[in-house]
């Protein structure tokens, strides 16, 4: 079967199915493959889509009662911890309940199934509504090369030919490296290893439990002893009836460890604060994914080439700098960005890399490029073995001298931190890892 | 820790893959969507990294050290591909129709 669309979109996640919407609202003819039996199969993140361009793409998506996110972030908190104490900076304020929501958590076997729909709807609403298709459980074995060109796609027995190709297969891009725009061997540097389980509660536990109300939800991120001297952190997410617990684990670090990751996730979850948090609950599923870090070493030496594009994770458009990790957000906007490239390109009737280069220059002004070259640096303070072990058990030791009350006279707080510090880390060190941290951050 | 709860009781690798979907179940012999070269690993390799870094335990040791592959328990994370630098892992996506792999409920 031969067909020949405007566009092929290979992967039906988050970047895959922003670009389906836009090329779909533009009346664009495409056909967007995916591999997992529906949209959503294959796919695992840590839980947050941060950011607003849901809205964008789904105007007023809170007001539908089967939108299928989970709930939207109105409590935040970042944790250090040792083996005994955490210690949190905890933010809650009611700007965060004003829709458009600034993040939202998410299960995306479920959540990427509703995009989906919406892209269908998508489909349906344009006036090539009988050109354009989404298949699933298609896999794609390789792109159709001619004259150095890509012009396509092999899927089993079938070849399907467009103008242009948009690459939205995830982190583990194998297309990516086919065409030569990511080395066939990419190495640990900049890849981390998550896991995760989804804990079941009653909603009304959950509710009780962290104090939350309607959709509102809580985001936690953990440092220090989480990952027991691993470079990574933890997180755990509110869903709707469960959360999402889980670690990132810095592969080349993990690998030195000689840990295992499960392991690492049972003594996570066996920290007092976690086991208070979980008690009671029924493990659901246990996932793992390989997750960009936002080390730019890691990316793709170009995010476009001859016919073709390459849009969220299988560009490693990732960034955790300390505020959030933000990966979801970034496929949304790469996808969107990627599909108005090809838009003008259909109009222009011209799939030149002249053209197409636009996409890297929207790439490039846009807050996704911005930020990841931007926080380069923080990326690297944070992936200082400092701030997973010393600055943690600094943190803890001053939360433990200053919350505890013990009838003898008691020390001032900059001489808690005075000791605390000498016992972690030598002064000259911690200038330096502030001086470090208040620039890149 | 004395607490018996589920959610806190420390699982095994066992357990927690008791909990993934996998495709294709019913198929006395999938297609191997993973290749391992395990002569690489038993010979020439210094770490035998996947050991233990793959999270769903696919590569495991024997009683002599070596290495062994199966790739049934597989999750298509990518760990092994990235982890593996001797040259060992050839990787690749689950056949839909043939192979095995997972189906998330949650994901």
């Amino acid at each position: 079967m031969d067909e020949r669309f405007d566009c092929i979109i290979v992967g039906g996640g988050i970047a895959g199915l922003s670009a389906a919407i836009t090329l779909a609202r533009a009346n664009v003819r495409f056909l967007l493959v995916e591999r997992g039996e529906w949209s959503g199969a294959k796919n695992v993140s840590g839980g947050v889509l941060w950011g607003r361009d849901l809205a964008t793409l789904v105007p007023n998506y809170w007001e539908d009662e089967d939108a299928a996110f989970e709930r939207y972030v109105a409590h935040r908190r970042l944790t250090f911890m040792d083996d005994g104490a955490a210690f949190s900076l905890d933010f809650k304020s009611n700007h965060f309940d004003e829709a458009p929501y600034s993040g939202v958590t998410v299960l995306r076997s479920r959540f990427d199934a509703w995009l989906a729909g919406k892209a269908q709807e998508a489909i349906d609403a344009s006036s090539v509504a009988d050109e354009s298709l989404i298949a699933t459980d298609v896999l794609v074995r390789e792109l159709i090369v001619e004259d150095g060109k890509v012009c396509g796609i092999r899927a089993g027995e079938d070849a399907f030919y467009a103008d242009s190709v948009i690459l939205a297969e995830g982190v583990n891009n194998l297309l990516t490296r086919q065409v030569g725009l990511q080395t066939e061997y990419v190495p640990a540097t900049g890849l981390a290893v998550g896991v995760k389980e989804v804990i079941r509660f009653d909603a009304k536990v959950l509710e009780d439990r962290f104090q939350l109300s309607g959709r509102r939800g809580m985001s936690n991120e953990f440092v220090g002893y989480a990952t027991d001297g691993v470079e990574g952190g933890g997180f755990l997410y509110t869903n709707r009836d469960s959360v999402s617990v889980g670690l990132v684990l810095g592969m080349e670090d993990l690998r030195r460890s000689r840990k295992k990751p499960y392991d690492l996730l049972n003594g996570f979850k066996q920290h007092p604060v976690v086991a208070d948090a979980l008690r009671g609950g029924e493990v659901l599923e246990y996932s793992a994914k390989v997750v960009s870090t936002g080390d730019l070493r890691a990316m793709p030496e170009e995010v476009y080439g001859e016919g073709v594009l390459v849009a969220g994770e299988a560009a490693n458009l990732v960034l955790n700098a300390g505020r959030a990790i933000q990966g979801m957000d970034f496929a949304m906007r790469s996808g969107m960005l990627a599909a108005e490239t090809v838009i003008e390109a259909v109009r222009a009737k011209d799939f030149s890399t002249a053209i197409f280069k636009h996409y890297r220059t929207a790439l490039d002004a846009s807050y996704v490029m911005q930020d990841l070259r931007g926080f380069q640096d923080a990326v690297k303070v944070l992936h200082s073995p400092e701030m997973f072990t010393a600055v943690p058990r600094l943190v803890c030791d001053f939360g433990r001298e200053f919350f505890t009350v013990d009838n003898r006279p008691t020390k001032k707080a900059w001489q808690i931190l005075r000791d605390v510090r000498k016992e972690h880390l030598s002064y000259w060190d911690l200038v330096k890892l502030g001086a470090k941290a208040s620039r890149a951050l | 820790m004395s607490n018996a709860d589920a959610s806190v009781r420390p699982l095994t690798i066992a357990e927690r893959l008791g909990k993934v979907a996998y495709r294709n179940q019913g198929r006395s012999a999938a297609t191997p969507h993973i290749v391992v070269d395990t002569a690489i690993c038993n010979s020439t390799c210094p770490h035998q990294c996947t050991t233990y870094m793959c999270p769903a335990n696919c590569y495991t040791l024997d009683d002599v050290g070596k290495v062994h592959f199966q790739f049934e328990d597989c999750i298509e994370c990518g760990t092994c591909m990235y982890a593996c630098d001797q040259g060992a892992v050839a990787w690749s996506y689950p056949d839909p129709e043939t192979g095995r792999g997972v189906n998330w409920n949650a994901g």
